[in-house]
C-alpha cells in the first residue's frame, strides 16, 4: 500500500484562476524518500500546498489519497492530524514564541528528552536553542533546522519538505542530506522532498520530474535526473548523472 | 497575606500570572482596596502609606523615603467584587531621592456587569529614584467594565521608570488610558502596554505622551494589541523631544481579527537639533504564513490565531 496516491490532480490558483498543475499523478511508499524535481515555476511548491490543502489553491479535478483515505476535501488541520505535514521553503518567524513552544504545537505533551533528541538530529544544540525566540535573531539555517525538528516532532506518516536545502551553505549540503536520511530511519516517516539539487540522489528511493505543471517522468532518481538535466540543459551542474 | 482578599481576586491574580506563592513566601508588602474600602495594608520601614476612604473610592499616598531601596515587590490590589459598582482611586506615589521600588498592581472586576473604575494617579520620581510599576487588569468575561485611567508622571534627573500595563485575560469592556510623563535630564522611561480585546463591545483607547524635556533623557514606548470579534482599538503614542541629545522610540503593533478596527497614530516631534526620535507601527491581520504553518502542525485556524496573538502580545 502507498502512503500517498495522487491521481490526475489538476490545481488552479484561487487568485487568478490560472491552472498550475495538470493531471499530476504521484505515489509515495511508506518510509521512503521521494524526490520531486523540476525547474522554477514547474509547480512543485503548488503541488506541496495542494497536497497539504493550503487555501490559496483549488483542486479542480483528481484526488489525493493519504494512508488509504481520500483527503482531497479535508482542511489543512485535518490533514495534519491524519499524519501529513509540510515544512515551508521560507519558514515563518514567530514573535514571542520559543523554540520549545513551537516544537510542542504538533504534540503538546511531547517530552523534553524527545525534543532534545530531534533538535540534535537536525544538528542543533538543544541547550542553546530550546529557549531561543523564533524571531529574526535566528539565522536562516537555524530556522530551517528548527522547522525540520518541528515537523519531526509531530511524528508524521509523511513529511513534505519544500526545498529545505535552499539557501544553505554549500559545505552543509551533504551533512544536511545525512540528516534527512537519519530522520527517515529514526521516525520511519516517508519524505516527499522538493529540491533543485542532485546531491540528495544518494538517499532517494524514487523521484518525479515535474515541468510546466505536468509530470514528465518518474522512477529511479538517476534516470529522472538525467531527463531533468537534458530537459533544462543544465549539464554543467549535473556532472554525477551524465 | 491574602486572607483579606476575596477569593475571586486571588483567582484572577493567578490568571494574570502574578506569582502569589512567591509573594507570600517572601512576605511582600501589600495594600488592598475593595470597592471604596482599604481592607488591609502592611507597614514597611522607610515607606509611608496613607489611605483615606471616600464615598466611592480611596485616596492613597505612598511615599518611599530618600535612599530607601525596597527589595521585595509591593503588591497592590484594587477591585470591585459585585456585578455593579463604581470605584475611584486617587493614588499618589512618590519615590524620594535615590529610592527604589517595584510595584505590582492588580485591578480586578471578576463579576462585572456594569462597573466603573476610575484611576487618577500621580507619580513623582525624585532625583535618581527607580520604579518598576507593573499593572495587570482582569475585567471578567462580560464586557461590563469601564476603566478610565489617568497617569501623570514626573521623572526627575537621573530617575528611571519602567511601566507596564497588561490586559490579556477575559474581556476588556471600555478601556481609556491617558499616560503623560515628563522627563528631566538623564532620566529614562519605558512604557509597555499589552492588550487583547475579544469582542464587539471592547473599546480600547490608549494615549501615551512622553515629554523628553531634559538633556540625555530617553524613552521607549511600546504598544502591542490585538482586537477580535468586532471590537475597536486605538493607540496614540506621542513623543516630544526638547532636550539636547534626547532619544526616543515609539513602537506599535496591532493585530486585527475579523471585522474589528484598529488604529495607530505615532506622533513624534523633535525641537532640539541634537535630539532624535524614531517610530515603527504596523496594523493588520494575522500573518498568513504563520497561520498556515501552525495549521500544518495540526492547530485549528482559531487556535493558531490565538497562538500567534499570544506570542506577539508577549
Amino acid at each position: 500500500m502507498k502512503i500517498l496516491k495522487v491521481k490526475n490532480l489538476s490545481v488552479q490558483s484561487k487568485k487568478d484562476k490560472k491552472e498550475i498543475l495538470h493531471k499530476v499523478s504521484l505515489e509515495v511508499a511508506p518510509g521512503t524518500l521521494h524526490i520531486l524535481i523540476g525547474p522554477n515555476g514547474s509547480g512543485k511548491s503548488t503541488l506541496a500546498y495542494a497536497l497539504m490543502g493550503i487555501d490559496r489553491f483549488k483542486v479542480t479535478s483528481g484526488e489525493i489519497v493519504f494512508a488509504g483515505k481520500e483527503i482531497t476535501k479535508l482542511s489543512v488541520t485535518a490533514r495534519a492530524r491524519a499524519g501529513l505535514t509540510l515544512s515551508f521553503q521560507e519558514p515563518a518567524y514567530f514573535e514571542g514564541v520559543t523554540v520549545e513552544d513551537f516544537l510542542k504545537i504538533g504534540r503538546p505533551h511531547i517530552k523534553l528528552e524527545e525534543m532534545e533528541k530531534y533538535l540534535s538530529l537536525v544538528g542543533l544544540d538543544p541547550e542553546k536553542i530550546l529557549q531561543r525566540k523564533l524571531d529574526q535573531s535566528l539565522s536562516g539555517g537555524e530556522r530551517k533546522r528548527i522547522e525540520l525538528a518541528s515537523v519531526i516532532s509531530m511524528r508524521p506518516k509523511l513529511m513534505i519538505l519544500d526545498e529545505p536545502d535552499s539557501g544553505l551553505d554549500i559545505i552543509f549540503y551533504r551533512e544536511f542530506y545525512n540528516i534527512l536520511q537519519n530522520i527517515k530511519e529514526e521516525i520511519g516517516a516517508a519524505i516527499l522532498l522538493i529540491t533543485h539539487r542532485e546531491e540528495p540522489g544518494f538517499i532517494a528511493d524514487e523521484a518525479t520530474f515535474l515541468n510546466q505543471g505536468e509530470v514528465i517522468c518518474r522512477g529511479n532518481f538517476r534516470e529522472v535526473m538525467q531527463k531533468y538535466c537534458q530537459a533544462v540543459n543544465r549539464k554543467k551542474i549535473c556532472p554525477h548523472v551524465q | 497575606m491574602f486572607s483579606k482578599l476575596p477569593t475571586p481576586f486571588i483567582e484572577s491574580a493567578r490568571q494574570c500570572s502574578f506569582e502569589l506563592e512567591e509573594l507570600r513566601r517572601i512576605k511582600a508588602p501589600y495594600l488592598y482596596v475593595v470597592s471604596n474600602k482599604t481592607t488591609a495594608f502592611s507597614q514597611v520601614p522607610g515607606v509611608i502609606i496613607k489611605t483615606q476612604d471616600l464615598k466611592e473610592g480611596v485616596k492613597l499616598k505612598l511615599v518611599i523615603k530618600k535612599g530607601i531601596k525596597i527589595k521585595k515587590p509591593i503588591f497592590l490590589c484594587f477591585g470591585v467584587l459585585s456585578g455593579k459598582g463604581k470605584q475611584e482611586i486617587f493614588p499618589e506615589i512618590i519615590l524620594e531621592e535615590g529610592a527604589e521600588a517595584t510595584i505590582l498592581a492588580h485591578c480586578t472586576f471578576p463579576r462585572a456587569k456594569e462597573v466603573l473604575h476610575r484611576m487618577t494617579a500621580k507619580i513623582n520620581l525624585k532625583k535618581n529614584a527607580r520604579l518598576v510599576y507593573r499593572e495587570k487588569h482582569y475585567h471578567g468575561k462580560d464586557f461590563g467594565v469601564k476603566v478610565l485611567a489617568n497617569f501623570n508622571i514626573v521623572v526627575e534627573e537621573g530617575a528611571v521608570l519602567e511601566n507596564e500595563f497588561v490586559l490579556n485575560q477575559g474581556s476588556v469592556g471600555k478601556l481609556d488610558i491617558v499616560f503623560v510623563a515628563e522627563l528631566a535630564k538623564d532620566s529614562l522611561v519605558q512604557v509597555f502596554t499589552r492588550i487583547i480585546g475579544k469582542g464587539q463591545k471592547d473599546r480600547v483607547e490608549v494615549k501615551d505622551k512622553i515629554l523628553l524635556n531634559g538633556e540625555n533623557s530617553r524613552s521607549l514606548m511600546k504598544f502591542k494589541g490585538a482586537i477580535r470579534g468586532g471590537g475597536q482599538m486605538f493607540f496614540r503614542g506621542e513623543m516630544l523631544a526638547k532636550g539636547k541629545n534626547a532619544r526616543g522610540h515609539v513602537d506599535c503593533k496591532e493585530i486585527i481579527v475579523g471585522k474589528s478596527i484598529a488604529r495607530s497614530i505615532p506622533m513624534i516631534e523633535v525641537q532640539h537639533p541634537e535630539a532624535r526620535i524614531t517610530h515603527e507601527a504596523s496594523v493588520g491581520k494575522v500573518n498568513q504564513k504563520e497561520l498556515e504553518t501552525l495549521m500544518t502542525r495540526g492547530l485549528s485556524s482559531k487556535k493558531a490565531t490565538d497562538f500567534i496573538i499570544s506570542g506577539a502580545i508577549k
